[in-house]
């Protein structure tokens, strides 16, 4: 690897007793991407998180961010990153602009002409005390202390919870910006449609293990889609069901569709050979790839 | 519901009333071990502050001594504060918390829920008072101290009753404003004010009657322990119970109940003000947020505002006129009060105004407000944060942990040094008002003293917080170290054979070289400071050592 990774990870362990709430993590977190890390509830995404801040520590194996060693070296990567924790609480006594002044005091450098900028993109109302702010009014600040210093890695869990769609999409925008100054995400969730949407890559954890770590192109193209053919004249089923990827077919006169996972190219030779008046493809539906890796009982490495 | 709300309410907070009464229960039996081994004598000819202070019954033995000095007067006020903290947090400290919304979604009307709260609070005292009438009973017979004629259950359930009338005025201060502080606070003001009214007043001349309009003198003026209980003063309490009770259902029913929301403090309406926007601003905000330490300062302004006021006014200045006031006999009897007796009362010799500022303001008192203080702070400060889940995104700045708990304590040293100050200042305007001619320097001494020990213990709240991360734990286990170093230093003099055991105890080292007297001690100050820095650098590495909680 030529660029040195901003996360790195080697045989991340974490045990409660008898509990393994992580096995084993390896994984890279390069700069410039979002990196979406998803599993269902309880599978070890807070306690990944918890560990490269130093809050935990490993029971074996080591994490590393920004080649600094995530547990003696933590007050370090601690000024280059930003966090937003899951499920998060801030001071309710104080103003939402009093809480970043606090965080701004601890981190320094902070430039409050951004801050303001921030505030502005996410409607956020500072003035207000964080104690009658909405869960969702209070997720912003939490977004702007994360952003406010231009941390080289951002650390989020579930952080777009209780935003509206708006507010949704220029949280978007705003992980983009931070990827194309080849800063890096590291933004961990249970739901895909948050991750899908922004995520150049994605590592699945279930019960403490990571059962597959993809790009999301490529998870992509192992989606089953509907594809539909409507030919001038009726096609046989037969003509379809040998090219690879094909799961099912169904026949209605002139119209097909088709559930399959291949290349689309293949799919479309054949097709042209006959009269296509149109086709029309779905989404692919990662979502039900997602569910399929959540409800596995068992993992083969 | 009703039987969920008070079964949870129980489970969460029973350890507060077992550890309270077990300690209780054990002092009793050192109590009438020593007792049983010294001349008691002394106690039947002593003057009537003494007796009402400490609510020893005259002509009183070694069995109803013990139950007075002990069971009455620090049971009754052990008892009366476990049951105003369940009172207060009730209903406002659901409020507080955020789940009372949860709870209310249940298909059940808010006075259930009340009903089921105060079942809990009323469980929990009658489960403390379970364990003091166990060992009232228990403990006689295994020393060999007859108790033939008393009382014991007697005085038990009036300790019961007190607790809960002190109960329930929490809970309808809570269900009327949401407000849980405030119902703490007011609640334990009304107690501790009302203890030291109703035992100070009857000794002083033309004044005695006043004590009928302070609660305590319902509680124990009926001396429960020889005649029985006193239906005719319980009638007061109870009346006053049922009054508190309807109070709180009516209070919680007529208004909107609070969110999380915090409120709007002047300081609020200042920021609010374009004229005083600007100094406000500074005040309130920027200023305030710049360190860890000054915000942690500034998080308990209204506990110290308030324990530095009553320290001040009531426990300092108010008491010089107050000396003048006492009966002659107090300062005649003086002379023949032999030494076990003052160590008892902290050394306090009453024939003189330092002796009296001793036992008034300085034996007891001035600790627990010191305590109390340092202590909430240890707690809320480290496992606090980790409990409202605060400590991951403060973690998550560029600090290392160590200077998280250093900042944490200063923050614990200018609060206490607050109070400290408030309590010399007030004594010593006290001393010039009442015109008592008291040393100044020693006045210092003694405040100065009073805050380190504080200190110390708010030294060992902070360690457990920092080594488990558990509210419970540091304020309780340090609340019970606390109270059982005191009675040491109390009890164990009484006995020549067992004196020396009191050096073990930090409390010997505040009064028992008489500050107020001769001055300030330098090296039980240095040993006091000893203790804080490596109880803080204990919890430095506790800290740094442990997985953070992850709490919810």
């Amino acid at each position: 690897m030529t660029t040195p990774s901003t996360i790195h990870t080697q045989g991340l362990t974490k045990h409660y007793g008898a509990v393994e709430a992580l096995t084993d993590l390896s994984l890279d977190v390069l700069p410039g991407e979002v990196f979406g890390f998803l599993g269902p509830n309880g599978a070890g995404k807070t306690t990944t998180i918890r560990t490269l801040l130093d809050e935990i520590r490993p029971t074996s194996g080591s994490a590393s961010i920004l080649g600094m060693d995530c547990r003696r070296e933590s007050v370090a990567i601690r000024r280059r990153i930003g966090y937003v924790p899951g499920d998060l609480t801030m001071y309710p006594s104080l103003t939402g602009r009093d809480t970043l002044t606090y965080f701004a005091n601890l981190r320094g450098g902070v430039d409050w002409g951004y801050v303001d900028e921030l505030a502005e993109r996410l409607d956020a109302d500072l003035a207000k005390k964080i104690g009658d702010l909405s869960s969702g009014n209070r997720q912003k600040v939490g977004l702007i202390q994360a952003f406010m210093n231009r941390p080289d890695l951002l650390i989020m869990d579930e952080p777009s919870s209780g935003l509206d769609p708006l507010v949704q999409r220029e949280f978007q925008t705003m992980l983009r910006e931070v990827t194309a100054e080849g800063r890096a995400v590291f933004l961990s969730s249970h739901t895909l449609s948050e991750v899908q949407r922004v995520a150049d890559r994605v590592g699945i954890i279930r019960h403490g293990l990571l059962i597959a770590l993809e790009s999301v192109t490529e998870l992509r193209s192992k989606a089953i889609r509907q594809v539909r053919f409507e030919f001038g004249a009726p096609v046989d089923a037969a003509v379809f069901s040998g090219v690879p990827g094909v799961r099912s077919v169904d026949v209605d006169d002139g119209r097909m569709v088709l559930s399959f996972d291949g290349k689309m190219a293949a799919l479309l030779t054949i097709a042209e050979q006959h009269d296509v008046l149109d086709v029309t493809t779905e989404e692919a539906d990662l979502e039900e790839i997602f569910l399929a890796y959540y409800r596995e009982e068992a993992v083969t490495d | 519901m009703l039987a969920t709300v008070t079964t949870k309410t129980v489970r969460d907070r029973w350890l507060g009333s077992l550890v309270g009464a077990t300690v209780l229960a054990l002092f009793l039996w050192l109590g009438m071990a020593i007792y049983q081994q010294i001349d008691i004598s002394m106690y039947t000819s002593m003057p009537e502050l003494f007796l009402s202070l400490m609510h020893i019954p005259e002509n009183a033995d070694v069995g109803s001594l013990a139950y007075g000095a002990i069971y009455a007067s620090y049971g009754g006020l052990t008892l009366a504060s476990l049951a105003l903290a369940l009172g207060s947090a009730a209903i406002a400290g659901e409020e507080r918390n955020g789940t009372i919304g949860l709870l209310l979604a249940n298909p059940k009307g808010r006075t259930s829920v009340l009903v089921g709260k105060a079942t809990a609070m009323v469980a929990l005292a009658g489960f403390g008072a379970l364990i003091l009438g166990a060992a009232a009973v228990i403990v006689p017979s295994a020393t060999g101290v007859s108790i033939t004629g008393m009382h014991p259950g007697a005085l038990v359930f009036h300790i019961f009753v007190n607790a809960v009338f002190y109960g329930f005025l929490a809970l309808a201060i809570g269900a009327w404003t949401g407000r849980a502080a405030l119902a703490s606070g007011v609640t334990a003001g009304v107690m501790i004010l009302s203890w030291i009214a109703a035992s100070l007043f009857p000794a002083l001349t033309g004044l005695e009657d006043l004590a009928k309009a302070f609660p305590w003198y319902y509680y124990d003026a009926g001396l429960p322990v020889f005649n029985g209980v006193d239906w005719g003063r319980l009638a007061v309490l109870l009346g006053g119970i049922v009054v508190f009770a309807a109070v709180a259902v009516i209070g919680v029913n007529r208004r909107d109940l609070r969110s999380q929301s915090v409120g709007t403090t002047l300081v609020d309406r200042l920021r609010d003000n374009p004229s005083t926007k600007k100094l406000a601003d500074r005040l309130a905000g920027s200023a305030r947020v710049s360190r860890i330490w000054i915000k942690t300062v500034s998080e308990h302004q209204g506990l110290v505002i308030v324990v530095g006021y009553v320290m001040f006014l009531l426990m300092g200045v108010a008491m010089g006129p107050l000396y003048g006031l006492m009966d002659e006999a107090v300062v005649q009897y003086a002379d023949q009060l032999p030494e076990t007796m003052m160590a008892m009362f902290g050394g306090g010799d009453m024939s003189t105004a330092e002796g009296f500022f001793q036992v008034e303001t300085f034996s007891m008192i001035a600790p627990i407000a010191i305590t109390v203080v340092t202590v909430v702070m240890a707690a809320r400060g480290l496992a606090g944060e980790e409990a409202r889940r605060t400590m991951g995104l403060l973690l998550a700045n560029p600090v290392p942990r160590s200077r998280i708990v250093l900042e944490k304590s200063l923050a614990m040293v200018v609060n206490a040094a607050l109070v400290g100050f408030a309590t010399f200042a007030g004594v010593a305007i006290g001393s010039v008002i009442g015109g008592l001619g008291m040393s100044i320097a020693n006045i210092a001494a003694v405040s100065l003293l009073v805050t380190l020990l504080g200190l110390v213990f708010g030294g060992l709240a902070l360690a457990l917080s920092a080594g488990t991360g558990r509210t419970g734990i540091s304020v309780y286990v340090t609340s019970g170290v606390a109270l059982s170093l005191y009675l040491v230093n109390s009890f164990v003099p009484l006995n020549d054979d067992l004196a020396g055991w009191a050096r073990w105890s930090p409390f010997y080292y505040y009064l028992g070289g008489d500050p107020l007297k001769t001055g300030m001690q330098w090296g039980h100050g240095a040993l006091f400071v000893g203790l804080f820095l490596g109880l803080v650098g204990l919890s430095v590495v506790l800290f740094q050592r442990r997985d953070l909680r992850q709490v919810g």
